[in-house]
């Protein structure tokens, strides 16, 4: 049995662009009457259910809304309009080492990117053996970050992710990162949680990825969802269509 | 009301990223300079040293007048929990817009944000508190079992300090101009709250200004079961207390509110 856990109904998302950051700007535009802000909407009218267990790809071009589902399929942002619906635990591949602070060792910031990602210390003890091996940064874990290599940096924060274990899984453009071993690396792992059910919200450029990993891809162009279908179709149409 | 209630269980419930945030700000700036630690405590030192030397041997303002107190301790027992208060205030405010990579990105409990600035700074403020009491120690101030009353003041200190706090991080999340004007209205502040001169001598007609600034009540209070071995002023007490709540209360509220479009906005 299938049941359903991401619903997005009637999306709509619309950002507050503000002209003025500051209030010296901000004072003598309300006096003068301008306009104090601008709309611009990012999705409208998105629709979509998506499985538990599903491996889903988003395809479009630049600044078509692709991170805007991803942000509020995490929970981050909330929709202007409509509903969003997640049920599950979910753990974000985007930009990884968000929360890392580059005076900490590695180890330092192993357990503080761990506990932002909703992890007890517990956890991370037990998982901090293989976390280290999947980095393979066991001869500088207890240096300062600020010594590592950007690829390091990554591999570091990709390590402590994978070990979240989540329901939902959302990897934004991440890949692209890191050497050729330890991209075969990061793909065995997502093969790995593919089979255990964790449903997969993948977002790339890379058409070939796509194909090869998702299921099902959702187009999407100018904050609309053009297409949502098997892979194969829709990235078809998104190749024709450019 | 109820907001309070989930808010404290939220925030219980992420309790280790607390913990991993306060860990992080503490060893950090052990971390990044030379004397580490040691510049929490040397900053309130030279601080005090200046300012008795300016207030007590220049301008030659009394203390309480009873007892036999230098002006340096009269100083130190308003002026440590001043700095905290308004080094709280400027580090929260700063909190959410410095963990912006964050906000965009993960859910977790804003408030955390806040909350772990806050812990921080006591952490810094019980460093500092190791020279008020060997100074205590050296100069033989009597004291009595009023002191525990230091616990209740410092509850109702930290009520008031997270409810402004929780205003300032996310306006100034909004508009960035509020770091400014925190720095303003605290350099105000300080001179409007009984830190350099004792409370007694403010003029009575102004006395009514001074109980509703639940800073000077505290700081003098704080005074009273410290240096005067007396118990505090009740109903100051008790006005402190509930501006403090009623500020909490709102300062969440606005915070609430606003978090919504943090990740929109920052």
């Amino acid at each position: 049995m299938t049941k359903s856990i991401i619903e997005f109904v009637n999306v709509q998302k619309d950002f507050n662009l503000t002209s003025q950051k500051t209030f010296k700007e901000f004072l003598p535009a309300l006096f003068l009457g301008e306009k104090t802000h601008d709309s611009f909407t990012a999705l409208s009218d998105v629709s979509f259910t998506i499985n538990a267990g599903e491996t889903i790809g988003i395809i479009g071009p630049n600044g078509s809304g692709k991170s805007t589902i991803l942000k509020l399929v995490a929970k981050v942002m909330s929709p202007t309009f409509g509903k969003v619906e997640v049920h599950g635990k979910v753990s974000p591949l985007i930009e990884l080492g968000a929360g890392f602070h580059p005076e900490l060792t590695g180890k330092e910031n192993v357990y503080l990117s761990g506990a932002i990602l909703g992890l007890k210390k517990r956890q991370i003890d037990e998982h901090f053996k293989s976390i280290v091996d999947f980095a393979g940064l066991e001869e500088f874990i207890n240096q300062p970050i600020k010594h590592f290599s950007s690829g390091m940096y990554m591999r570091l924060a990709f390590a402590v992710a994978v070990h979240v274990d989540p329901e939902i899984l959302i990897v934004d453009e991440i890949l692209a990162v890191g050497d050729a071993p330890f991209q075969a690396k990061c793909f065995t792992k997502m093969e790995e949680f593919k089979k255990k059910g964790v449903t997969i919200l993948f977002v790339s450029h890379s058409l070939n990825t796509i194909q090869s990993f998702c299921t099902r891809v959702l187009y999407i162009k100018q904050g609309k969802l053009i297409a949502d279908g098997p892979s194969s179709q829709v990235c078809q149409q998104y190749q024709n269509d450019q | 009301m109820l907001d309070l209630i989930s808010e404290i269980k939220n925030i219980f419930k992420w309790r280790e990223l607390l913990f991993q945030m306060v860990g992080r700000e503490v060893k950090a700036r052990y971390k990044q300079s030379i004397l580490g630690y040691f510049w929490v405590v040397l900053n309130p030192l030279a601080q005090m040293l200046v300012m008795s030397f300016a207030f007590s041997l220049i301008l030659r303002i009394p203390t309480n007048a009873a007892s036999n107190i230098p002006y340096s301790i009269f100083l130190f027992v308003a002026l440590l929990p001043w700095n905290l208060f308004a080094n709280s205030l400027s580090s929260s405010a700063r909190s959410l817009v410095d963990a912006s990579s964050l906000i965009t990105k993960i859910y977790f409990p804003r408030t955390i944000l806040v909350v772990a600035a806050i812990v921080a700074k006591i952490v810094d403020f019980l460093f500092a508190l190791i020279i008020l009491i060997g100074y205590m120690v050296i100069y033989q101030i009597p004291i009595n079992t009023n002191i525990l009353w230091v616990f209740p003041i410092f509850v109702i200190q930290q009520i008031f300090t997270i409810g402004l706090s929780f205003f300032f991080a996310a306006a100034n999340l909004l508009y960035r101009d509020i770091q400014y004007l925190l720095t303003l209205l605290l350099t105000l502040w300080m001179y409007l709250t009984p830190i350099i001169y004792p409370a007694d001598i403010v003029p009575p007609q102004y006395k009514i200004f001074f109980q509703l600034n639940p800073l000077s009540v505290i700081v003098n209070a704080y005074r009273q079961v410290v240096l005067g071995g007396s118990p505090p002023n009740y109903t100051s007490l008790f006005i402190a207390l509930s501006l403090s709540l009623l500020t909490f209360t709102l300062g969440l509220s606005y915070f609430k509110s606003r978090e919504k479009i943090f990740a929109d906005n920052i």
